[in-house]
């Protein structure tokens, strides 16, 4: 805790220093990272105790909602609250709680009677798979087209390509999922339903590289559904950057130098509009942990969002901190990267 | 412009072909073997019986192990299961069963060591109360003697027979030394069912095989498939396509979308579920101090008969549930429980009557005021109800609108509250903050459970535990009627009484049921050859007691293999390789035309 405090003047004094030296330059961004990570364990800190407290005020008792619809009897409820650990005072509850999160113990999920962290870990590859996979698609399309429409502005490709973002970005997740899955999971008409409706992969799934095609082929819809809502964004920020670099004087000069157009925007322009993108991509990276729940319904992907949605409904207490303490310090952990890269590429803000 | 689309068309064409590769490569079933795969929109919580409590888990170890009893297929009245006769003792405290002379999957003999070791477990293990403490609660012992299992109990329980435990196998399981984190995940498992499962994967599916070991012969089929969906229209979604055989437990909107499918077998039938209203009598804790913001109105059991007379359950069947549903002439137990069914004939009959429920309140001294709405006798607090429902349910929404049409009539408002499901319980089960609400329950073959939730002893602790509570009911008689049941051996006998306290239910109206909905169920008839239902006559498939539906079960065989499937199977892999080749083929061409274009750039 107490590293960004004293990386604070250093840091300081090696921006004063000037540029030109390039070792104290590298020391400085060393330094300037330690103070990130240490701001980053100061969050993770306050994460861990607000995750306890915050999901204690969601109404609802877990051990009366396990139960619902089940015979039990009062006795029963009681054995079942001690037995969760439900009846010790709060304050017992959240040492014990620190305490175990400490030896990276999430406890064991109400629900599901196993432990979170064997929870998360089975639904964590599925999430990575499909979020990542997505987020990639979805950047390189988002970056591609909005490079396109901002370098040629007004033309029939910018207005074309971010009308469709814009409108498949408004376009309601679970209703264009449930689209998808009737036309190109079920059939309608001459269009045939070649893709599963369901999962990750056949229950009678194949060995080998038949099994690569089994997932590749159950993953087309899922992140047909997440790139389609969510690319605009890339696209609407990098042609908007890019839309400020292109009346920048450096870009008038690399034309008299008489480069050609593709080289101008390649070379010149797009790196620089690049660097508003990158904060953006790296927090998009940190959700992905997080899973998108929506998609994960539909298509009865077996990942983390679904895990968390669940978890909320019972309240199930450790497998809600669990999951949630694993996306907010996957998200904290991209920004501070995102910090320390950005600086790493951008000169201004070093010496800032 | 062109190089985008050029790019589209291949992304579509890699698709389509990783597509191909998909379907014509799932592995195809040997020849002659019956699958069967059943869709669920809930994924299994535990494979272990002693924790597992939802549906679909409880469902699947209805099919993979034994009971004592089970329902009868055709009068759903407790028969022969694991246990093939059984006496009890005068008193009706010593009940004393006979283990059938059979084998597990692995060969080993089921004996009453096996369903004692499991009763003592769940009796003395607090981890194994888990999913069915409640049914051990009243047992003194249980010791086994050879084949004959001896249970002592200690008060009368007529529902005993009515055992919810699935036998467990104790050469296997004695072995678990940590039951509340055992997974039960050793494949195949030792069961004595009709199934036996070979494969689960986590959120995905249950795989089972029939046992040849069964006592009762071997299943039809050779496959049980158990595939989760997490939302039902993609589960509709995949029984129209036939990527699932069966599904059941389906809401209305769900199975208008599956009627007119010419390939679907649209099963609509009595179901064992019972939709009614709580009306809060006055909520109050077991120590009988009140508590909650309950309507003092409601206390009153004219205005709480009035209300029953308001609701027209013909139109809400109607216009609520889609004709999906059956008026309720009787309270919480459903028609299709014949012997346990009440129904309310001649006066005691409520019907659709607004007059008469305006009389009622008008002679009960509640006047209407200058805006139609009645105020109590002592004129201080008007007639304005809430109704509790949950959020994200546009059925209970209708129902609302319904209502409160139907309110207006009589002079009472009614406005919707909407909470969500956590809340929901908590309100209208501890607190007591409400006046109306929507609930229901699934009614099994012995209705004891249902009724004990209108016990006094299920309000809650004055501490704020909720007991379970489906109404804050607390009524001496009913109380009286409740243990009389319980001691009472004589089915027909303990028919009536059961029959006597659903009219106190009706007549006292706690709780005025509104309609029994229907058990709505899709399956693929050109899969499924024959199914019999539970009961065998107009009954359910999927959710029913017991495992008839799923024993009986009979499918079309996987056609011989080689020729057309083993073909299709080829063609797609060769389309997914040529797919995939030609896919790196575009990528690597543009990747080195770009690098060309860039050289020429530079010289």
């Amino acid at each position: 805790m107490t590293a960004p405090l004293e990386a604070a003047e250093p840091a300081a004094v090696q921006a004063a220093a000037g540029p030109g030296d390039e070792r104290p330059t590298h020391r400085g961004t060393l330094q300037y990272a330690l103070s990130k990570a240490g701001g980053a364990l100061f969050s993770i800190a306050m994460v861990i105790i607000g995750t306890f407290f915050v999901f204690r005020l969601l109404p609802g008792d877990p051990v009366r909602n396990l139960a619902q619809g089940r015979n039990m009897t009062p006795t029963q409820l009681a054995l079942e609250r001690h037995r969760l650990g439900l009846d010790k005072p709060m304050l017992d509850q959240f040492v014990d709680f620190v305490g175990k999160t400490l030896r990276f113990d999430l406890g064991t999920s109400y629900e599901y009677k196993r432990p979170v962290l064997d929870l998360i870990g089975e639904r964590l590859g599925p999430t990575l798979l499909l979020a990542g996979v997505g987020l990639v698609i979805a950047v390189s399309l988002g970056l591609w087209q909005g490079t396109r429409a901002g370098w040629r502005h007004n033309s029939r490709f910018d207005r074309v390509s971010t009308g469709v973002s814009l409108v498949l970005w408004s376009v309601p997740t679970f209703w264009l999922g449930l689209l998808l899955l009737m036309v190109f999971g079920v059939g309608i008409g001459p269009i045939p339903g070649i893709f599963p409706t369901r999962g990750i992969e056949s229950v009678d799934a194949p060995d080998g590289f038949a099994y690569v095609l089994d997932v590749a082929s159950h993953m087309v819809l899922p992140c047909l559904t997440l790139v389609a809502v969510v690319y605009a964004q890339y696209l609407l920020v990098m042609r908007s950057s890019l839309l400020e670099e292109v009346s920048q004087d450096y870009v008038t000069v690399a034309r008299a130098k008489g480069l050609r157009d593709d080289e101008v925007r390649r070379r010149h322009a797009v790196p620089n509009a690049l660097l508003p993108t990158v904060t953006l991509v790296f927090m998009r990276i940190g959700f992905v942990v997080g899973g998108a729940v929506t998609v994960e319904t539909i298509y009865s992907w077996p990942g983390l969002g679904q895990l968390f949605y669940e978890a909320i409904r019972v309240p199930d207490f450790t497998l809600m901190q669990g999951t949630f303490m694993l996306i907010t310090v996957a998200v904290i952990l991209m920004n501070t990267l995102a910090d320390v890269v950005y600086r790493m590429l951008d000169p201004r803000v070093r010496s800032a | 412009m062109r190089k985008w689309i050029a790019r589209l068309a291949v992304l579509g064409v890699a698709l389509l072909m990783a597509g191909q590769g998909q379907v014509a490569h799932a592995q195809e079933p040997a020849a002659g073997k019956k699958v069967l795969r059943v869709g669920a929109t809930q994924a299994v919580d535990s494979m272990n019986p002693f924790l597992a409590v939802r549906l679909v888990s409880t469902s699947i170890h209805r099919w993979m192990y034994g009971f004592l009893t089970v329902p009868d297929s055709k009068t759903l009245q407790p028969s022969p299961d694991l246990a093939e006769s059984w006496t009890s003792s005068d008193d009706g405290l010593t009940w004393t069963f006979k283990i059938r002379q059979a084998k597990w999957s692995d060969g080993q003999p089921i004996t009453a060591d096996d369903a004692a070791w499991t009763l003592n477990k769940i009796m003395t293990d607090d981890a194994a109360k888990t999913a069915n403490g409640p049914a051990v609660e009243n047992y003194e012992s249980v010791t086994a003697n050879g084949q004959d299992l001896v249970i002592k109990l200690k008060a009368p329980q007529a529902s005993i027979l009515e055992n919810p435990i699935p036998i467990m196998p104790k050469h296997v399981w004695e072995k678990v030394t940590d039951l509340a984190n055992y997974e039960a995940d050793t494949y195949p498992t030792v069961s004595s069912g009709p199934y036996i499962a070979v494969e689960h994967k986590k959120d995905q599916y249950v795989k089972l095989q029939a046992n040849p070991n069964y006592w009762r012969g071997k299943p039809k089929i050779d496959e049980l498939q158990v595939i989760f969906y997490d939302n039902p229209q993609a589960a509709i979604a995949g029984l129209k396509k036939g990527d699932i055989d069966l599904i059941g437990r389906l809401a209305p909107p769900e199975f208008q979308a599956i009627q007119n499918d010419p390939n679907i077998v649209a099963w609509n039938n009595q179901g064992r579920r019972a939709a009614y209203l709580e009306v809060n009598p006055g909520a109050t804790t077991t120590d009988n101090k009140p508590v909650g913001d309950g309507h003092p109105a409601l206390k009153d059991v004219k205005v709480r008969q009035a209300l029953h007379y308001a609701i027209d359950k013909q139109k809400l069947v109607d216009e609520v549930q889609s004709g999906l549903a059956k008026p309720a002439d009787g309270s919480i137990v459903p028609p299709m429980y014949k012997d346990f069914f009440w129904e309310a004939t001649g006066d005691t009959k409520v019907t659709y009557d607004p007059a008469k429920a305006n009389k009622i309140l008008d002679d009960a001294g509640y006047k209407k005021g200058a805006d139609g709405v009645r105020t109590m006798p002592d004129g201080k607090k008007k007639l304005e109800f809430r109704f509790t429902i949950h959020a994200d349910t546009p059925i209970e929404d209708k129902l609302g609108e319904y209502l409160t049409g139907f309110f207006k009539e009589i002079g009472v408002t009614l406005t919707t509250v909407k909470l969500d499901s956590s809340k929901f319980s908590e309100e209208t089960g501890v607190t007591g903050n409400y006046d109306i609400a929507i609930s229901g329950w699934s009614v099994n073959p012995d209705p004891e459970e249902v009724l004990a939730t209108h016990l006094c002893s299920r309000r809650p602790t004055p501490k704020g535990e909720g007991g379970g509570t489906e109404s804050f009911y607390c009524d001496p008689t009913f109380e009286k009627l409740y243990q009389e049941q319980l001691k009472e051996l004589d089915r027909t006998k303990r028919a009536d009484l059961i029959k006597q306290m659903q009219e106190r239910l009706y007549t006292e109206a706690p709780i005025i049921a509104i309609y029994y909905t229907n058990d709505l169920e899709g399956y693929r008839k050109d899969r499924i050859t024959s199914i019999t239902s539970i009961p065998e006559e107009n009954g359910l498939l999927y959710g029913g007691s017991g495992y008839w539906p799923f024993y009986t079960v009979d499918t079309v065989a996987a056609p011989a293999g080689g020729s057309a499937s083993g073909g299709g199977s080829n063609t797609g892999l060769i389309l997914g390789v040529v797919g995939g080749v030609v896919v790196l083929g575009l990528v690597a061409f543009l990747v080195t035309r770009r690098r060309k274009s860039a050289a020429d750039e530079r010289e």
